[in-house]
């Protein structure tokens, strides 16, 4: 039975059109992951020479041991951002005659098979036959990589619990990491040596390995908690989403701006109202805080010009850059119903325009503060500014001309690759290295402040142009408008 | 009001669709029925200029919907549910198809004012967006959004399914009544032969792309379709 679960779930994958359709995208996602685990596996072969050099007087393997609880909260975080929940179309197993408990049972199982159980074992393995296999015996050795594992998988639990439960209340992420950066400020400032204490307690299992079989209560424990939420939930009405009221935010306003502002009404509430673009524009929020990371120098000396370039792109163009690589796919599930009404593809085009360029704007100026930690981000970030709404925009326009895939707007987008495809891959690219690029060609010609000039001169062109471009791209569209139409419905 | 001529289309050569000669006219309620893959929702699609023909045109009112737009100004469609923005409320959707319509707030009111009635109390002023509706309310707000602006054409696929009985039955007056005010020339598909023939005032039979019958209704016209779908013939026992 589970084997036939197993070989459902398997054509799911293998006969979705998204697999054959993405080639691009999964090649990506393979590279991704290949370089992490090769980063691990380094990472677990120089930890011995590192530990014993940052940490001369201390014992490694202990040392090691009390980092891993850090290690274990990080990983916590990225689980909860990219892990996907386990889930089976199951409605139609319902009917059959399965045991409800058999379905969570399989749902559990198959949700192990995930990325970040397998890369721990990449640094694990290693730092077990370099770093602890050194001073211990085997069976010890045997026992610790049990236990570290157990404790992978624990985690591995407990996300997916918590995910199940944010699912419904979706504040829970912020109240998780609040909880963790207080545990950490716990840990810091030695209230309580959390971390010390589960590196003494690995470290006793290397003395009587027998602990390590004790260890497996907790994702034990974890399991039957998942267990019971899920099956106390098999149900459909408590499966879907509840019957709930909707807050309803009124944009009336904008209508007074005519159509373009009609239009940008409607991108506000596609932004707001679905959790894709919604979380697109949190994490639009969260990196107007990445400029402390990028722009803090470390001894005092000067950062390379790519640091303000790709500060600028992070936190003044993150959102245009990310909204707009999907521009039209955004409204591509109602598309035909809007090649059939009295619209100019012209005001289409434009409200977009200015819907980016008033964040874009705003952005800019919630962030110039920057400018006390280092002066010359006022004219670096407006040289960002300029570009990306001169250059950057014209080209996802163009971009969007080869728009292929539906996008389902309620997923989240952190690590959501449903609707990329090649052109998607490709338009980053120019966006991306396309300004590092030509800054460092007109650097070349004219010096640094050239450079700067260089890329904001070419954005003035841009925008002075906008009509024009917009007028060239509406035509583009129109032509286009049954490739896209049909794209959509295909995918 | 509309003209089709030499129409045909096709997915790598094989025809789904071949309409040499179809003339609508002006106020007139076109029903069209045909099994699945007889190509109405194919022709649709290319009356409202949102697939390509392989061969021919549609002129509507005067205007081949290929070269220009100016045809919007007077055509409201619903296909599918495609044609709804899911994460809007109703009041939301239709205001913002009232705007591209060229319709005020008032106007707008009291046009919604007339479908109270169909709207069975289930869809204005429910904090709900349309993504959360059932199946026969989301058909009912498309279905009205294409009533807006008094377009003199309206196409329609398949409107009654999904519909509860009492909707359909309103919806056949609402229809008529509609089409008796403003002179508004409608295509409708639908399976459900007795809302078709009743509804429609001339009746196309659609089969494998090409059009077998095309009859003006008669008080016979339902039995005639019913005896054209009927695969098997009973035998008359009795």
């Amino acid at each position: 039975m589970y084997f036939n679960l197993f070989s459902f779930a398997w054509r799911e994958a293998i006969r979705s059109a998204y697999w054959g359709k993405s080639l691009a995208t999964n090649i990506g996602l393979g590279l991704l992951a290949i370089y992490f685990m090769v980063s691990f596996l380094f990472l677990g072969f120089a930890l011995p020479e590192i530990m014993t050099k940052g940490f001369p007087n201390a014992d490694p393997v202990s040392k090691f041991n009390s980092f891993l609880l850090g290690y274990f909260a990080i990983e916590q975080i990225f689980r909860q951002l990219m892990q996907k929940l386990p889930t089976v179309s199951f409605k139609s197993f319902l009917l059959l005659n399965i045991r409800r408990s058999k379905i969570v049972n399989y749902l559990m199982v198959r949700s192990l098979i995930n990325f970040f159980n397998i890369l721990p074992l990449f640094l694990l393995v290693p730092v077990a036959f370099k770093l602890v296999g050194v001073s211990h015996s085997g069976l010890a050795t045997a026992s610790w990589i049990l236990a570290t594992f157990i404790l992978v998988l624990s985690n591995h639990f407990l996300a997916i619990y918590l995910k199940w439960r944010f699912n419904e209340a979706q504040y829970g992420f912020f109240v998780l990491l609040a909880i963790l950066v207080s545990l950490f400020a716990v840990n810091y400032y030695g209230i309580v040596d959390l971390s010390g204490d589960l590196g003494k307690l690995l470290d006793l299992v290397l003395i009587y390995p027998a602990l390590s079989l004790l260890f497996i209560v907790l994702p034990v424990l974890l399991y039957g908690l998942n267990f019971k939420y899920l099956i106390s939930r098999m149900f459909l009405n408590l499966f879907l989403e509840t019957q709930k009221e909707e807050k309803v935010s009124d944009y009336s306003w904008l209508n007074k701006m005519g159509d373009t502002g009609r239009f940008i009404a409607l991108e506000l509430r596609l932004i707001w109202r679905n959790k894709r673009p919604r979380s697109l524009a949190i994490m639009t929020v969260i990196f107007l805080g990445y400029g402390f990371l990028i722009y803090r120098s470390v001894d005092g000396k000067e950062l390379p010009e790519f640091i303000f370039i790709i500060g600028g792109l992070i936190v003044v163009c993150m959102f245009s850059i990310s909204y707009g690589q999907f521009f039209p796919a955004w409204h591509s599930n109602y598309f035909s119903m809007l090649m059939c009404q009295r619209l100019k593809m012209k005001q289409f085009l434009q409200s977009f325009y200015m819907l980016v360029t008033v964040i874009s704007v705003s952005c800019y100026l919630i962030t110039l503060p920057y400018a006390l930690m280092h002066s010359k981000v006022i004219y670096t970030h407006l040289a960002m500014l300029l570009y990306n709404l001169g250059v950057n925009i014209p080209i996802m326009f163009f971009f969007g001309l080869y728009s292929k895939n539906r996008l389902d707007l309620n997923q989240s987008s952190m690590m959501n690759y449903q609707g990329m495809n090649a052109s998607q891959w490709l338009a980053r690219l120019p966006l991306l290295v396309g300004p590092i690029g030509l800054f460092y060609l007109f650097k070349l010609a004219f010096g640094v402040t050239g450079g700067y000039i260089g890329l904001g001169v070419m954005g003035i062109i841009g925008i002075l142009f906008h009509s024009v471009i917009i007028d060239f791209f509406s035509k583009q569209y129109l032509k286009k408008k049954h490739q896209l139409i049909q794209n959509y419905k295909n995918s | 009001m509309i003209q089709i001529q030499n129409l045909i289309k096709a997915y790598n050569k094989e025809i789904v669709l071949n309409i040499p000669e179809l003339t609508i006219e002006k106020g007139e309620i076109l029903g069209l029925v045909g099994n699945n893959g007889a190509g109405k929702t194919t022709m649709f699609n290319i009356v409202l200029d949102l697939i390509v023909a392989s061969k021919g045109q549609v002129i509507s009112k005067g205007i081949n919907v290929r070269e220009s737009e100016d045809w919007k100004d007077f055509t409201g469609a619903f296909i599918d549910e495609t044609f709804l923005i899911g994460y809007l409320t109703a009041e939301e959707y239709f205001s913002f198809i009232a705007g591209l319509r060229r319709m005020t707030k008032v106007e707008t009111n009291e046009f919604l004012e007339v479908y109270k009635d169909f709207f069975n109390g289930e869809i204005l002023g429910k904090k709900k967006f349309i993504r959360d509706f059932s199946k026969g309310n989301q058909k009912k707000v498309g279905i009205i959004a294409a009533f807006m602006g008094k377009p003199e054409v309206i196409v329609l696929d398949e409107p009654f399914a999904n519909l509860d009985p009492s909707s359909q039955y309103k919806l056949r007056k609402l229809i008529k009544d509609f089409s008796a005010r403003y002179g508004s020339t409608f295509l409708i598909s639908d399976h459900t032969l007795d809302n078709i023939a009743d509804v429609s005032t001339r009746l196309i039979i659609l089969e494998k792309g090409k059009i077998v019958r095309d009859v003006p209704k008669t008080d016979t016209t339902l039995q005639d379709i019913v005896a054209f779908f009927k695969p098997v013939l009973e035998p008359d026992l009795y």
